[in-house]
């Protein structure tokens, strides 16, 4: 009858990792702290006619109710002994994962217009991200590029920004786009018709810099209005 | 046949043929229905047959049935009741006459009970993630298409000296290693989420060996798996580690197990972090493989970690690496994958 394998760790000495001198000792001093002791002292004797069967030494595993922020629940398996596990914050409610999710912007409450003040007399220079100035020029720049450029144009220029440049020769690339004549465009499309559309497709989600929000409230509520207009 | 249960039970004793005959007499009227079940009659002979049909045993034949009589003669002895196979415990090869059962089998030494559960994510990913991905990354090319040429990626002699001939051909230049060639995304090659191995470095426990064990414990309540420890790879005089120290641990989890890790990951974790805007786009080893790094505050995080978070002592909590191992061949395509879990990257990205 072996033992019955256990996940409950010994307590580490320090005498195992001092080298010893006595002959006595028949397997390497390591050994004493390695997880399975029976394992350890056949792994040093090691024949090659048997080898040993091993027990998984694996703990209790519960079946856990998760139930996310919005609700939803699923199980899994897991060590902690809890039943049901209420999350309050997890990715039903970020702001990362949910970016169109308006209550959960990051907010101004800017009500006496203190702030508002600052920025007009100072500027949007101390602000740590500089969203008001920087985004609004790009989609402006963006948008009459893409009036003017051709799809191949447009193409183009998703792949050269997929390739991780910044916003800036982004920017310029769009521009030398725009003024570029159909000939180049039309080869630079040849160049590459079956090229793989992975870069693209893997460059979509980290093109938002600005999740972050930090629009003020009356911003955002004109911003919205007028995205609505359009 | 239905109605030998209604008739008395001397008359059921008889031989099934004679009722049967007189039932089929009585009634001159044709009736398909019962002609049919009369047909069918051989057929369910052998489901109708029961102990209850079959004759009653005669005085004579019960004086026959002495099992005591049969377990006093027989010769050897039977297992007894607290009798129990145990497998070897070793395997000694194939012609040996003892063999170990299959670990499918519950009775085997390394039986591991499961699968318990379908994983969230795999379900999501064998349902929705891995045929999007192959549609997201297709590629038309028109039949007939020449196929391009690979170029050779090992550089050749020029053939200046006679012993140029039959020379082994060279790496590239720079870099001895040959990196992976990207395998494009067809149906037959979707990438997938392979392993996650979490390594812990802990040089704290070279003066105290208490740190192995708490790092141990995380670990193991993390993944579910019995981690192994580490040694220290070199000698670095100013950290005080020297090869050979037990510094670390190290386990890794596979399939379901890796998939219920990375949801746990990315959908309680990470958005519990304070501040966090994502991986750095720029992991990668450039062969399919990510990784990422957790402190100790953000180790506290783990739903298994903080049910019982009063038993780790705070100090000794251990950071950890986590490494995704899929199947991709290149970066692009694994963390195209990632990105279809649910994790998210920032900034630049790099191949």
């Amino acid at each position: 009858m072996g033992k019955l394998p256990s996940t409950v760790f010994r307590r580490p000495s320090l005498a195992g990792c001092l080298p010893t001198t006595s002959p006595s000792l028949t397997h390497p001093p390591s050994a004493t702290a390695v997880p399975l002791p029976q394992n350890a002292a056949t792994a040093a004797h090691q024949v090659r006619h048997a080898t040993f069967v091993l027990r998984h030494r694996r703990p209790y595993q519960f079946t856990q109710l998760v139930q996310l922020s919005d609700g939803s629940t699923f199980t899994v398996r897991t060590t902690s002994p809890l039943a049901l596990y209420k999350s309050a914050k997890d990715s039903r409610n970020h702001i990362l994962w949910q970016p169109t999710e308006k209550s959960l912007r990051n907010v101004e409450v800017d009500e006496a217009g203190k702030l508002a003040a600052f920025r007009e007399r100072f500027g949007t220079v101390w602000d740590l991200e500089n969203p008001a100035a920087g985004p609004k020029q790009e989609v402006a720049t963006a948008a009459t590029a893409a009036a003017e450029a051709s799809k191949e144009g447009e193409k183009a220029v998703r792949v050269e920004k997929a390739g991780g440049q910044k916003k800036g020769d982004a920017k310029v690339e769009v521009k030398d786009a725009a003024a570029a004549q159909e000939p180049t465009q039309v080869t630079a499309a040849q160049e590459d018709p079956f090229d793989s559309l992975v870069d693209l497709i893997s460059s979509y989600a980290t093109e938002d810099k600005n999740i972050k929000g930090g629009l003020s409230a009356k911003d955002q509520a004109r911003k919205d209005k007028s995205g609505k207009k359009k | 046949m239905a109605n030998l249960r209604g008739l008395s039970r001397p008359a059921r004793n008889l031989p099934v043929s004679q009722l049967a005959r007189q039932t089929y007499t009585a009634i001159p009227v044709r009736c398909a229905s019962s002609q049919a079940a009369e047909a069918a009659a051989p057929v369910l002979n052998d489901l109708e047959d029961s102990t209850l049909t079959a004759p009653q045993l005669s005085e004579e034949e019960k004086k026959q049935f002495r099992p005591w009589k049969r377990a006093k003669d027989r010769k050897f002895a039977l297992p007894s009741g607290r009798y129990q196979y145990h497998p070897p415990k070793y395997n000694r090869g194939p012609l040996h006459p003892v063999q170990s059962p299959p670990s499918s089998d519950p009775i085997a030494r390394d039986f591991v009970p499961g699968p318990f559960n379908l994983p969230r994510l795999k379900q999501t990913y064998h349902s929705t993630i891995a045929s999007d991905l192959m549609t997201l990354a297709y590629t038309h090319v028109p039949p007939g298409t020449p196929k391009k040429e690979a170029a050779d990626r090992l550089r050749g002699w020029d053939g200046s000296s006679p012993y140029h001939k039959n020379r082994a051909l060279r790496g590239p230049r720079g870099n001895p290693v040959l990196p992976l060639v990207e395998r494009d995304i067809t149906f037959n090659n979707i990438p997938e989420l392979k392993e996650i191995t979490i390594a812990s470095y802990v040089p704290d426990a070279i003066k105290d060996p208490n740190h192995l064990l708490v790092a141990r414990s995380v670990l193991l309540a993390l993944t579910g798996t019995t981690p192994e420890i580490t040694k220290t790879k070199t000698n670095v005089v100013q950290w005080g580690i020297k090869i050979g120290d037990r510094a670390g641990v190290k386990t890794t989890v596979y399939g379901n197990a890796a998939y219920e890790f990375l949801d746990r990951c990315v959908h309680l974790v990470f958005p519990r972090i304070k501040d966090w805007m994502g991986i750095s786009a720029t992991t990668g080893d450039s062969s399919g493989n990510l990784s990422f790094g957790l402190t100790p505050e953000e180790v506290r995080l783990f739903p298994e970690v903080e049910a019982n978070a009063w038993l780790y002592p705070a100090k000794m909590l251990p950071g950890c690496r986590v490494f995704i191992k899929t199947s991709a061949t290149s970066d692009r395509q694994a963390r195209l994958l990632l990105q279809a879990f649910g994790v998210p990257f920032y900034g630049e990205v790099r191949n």
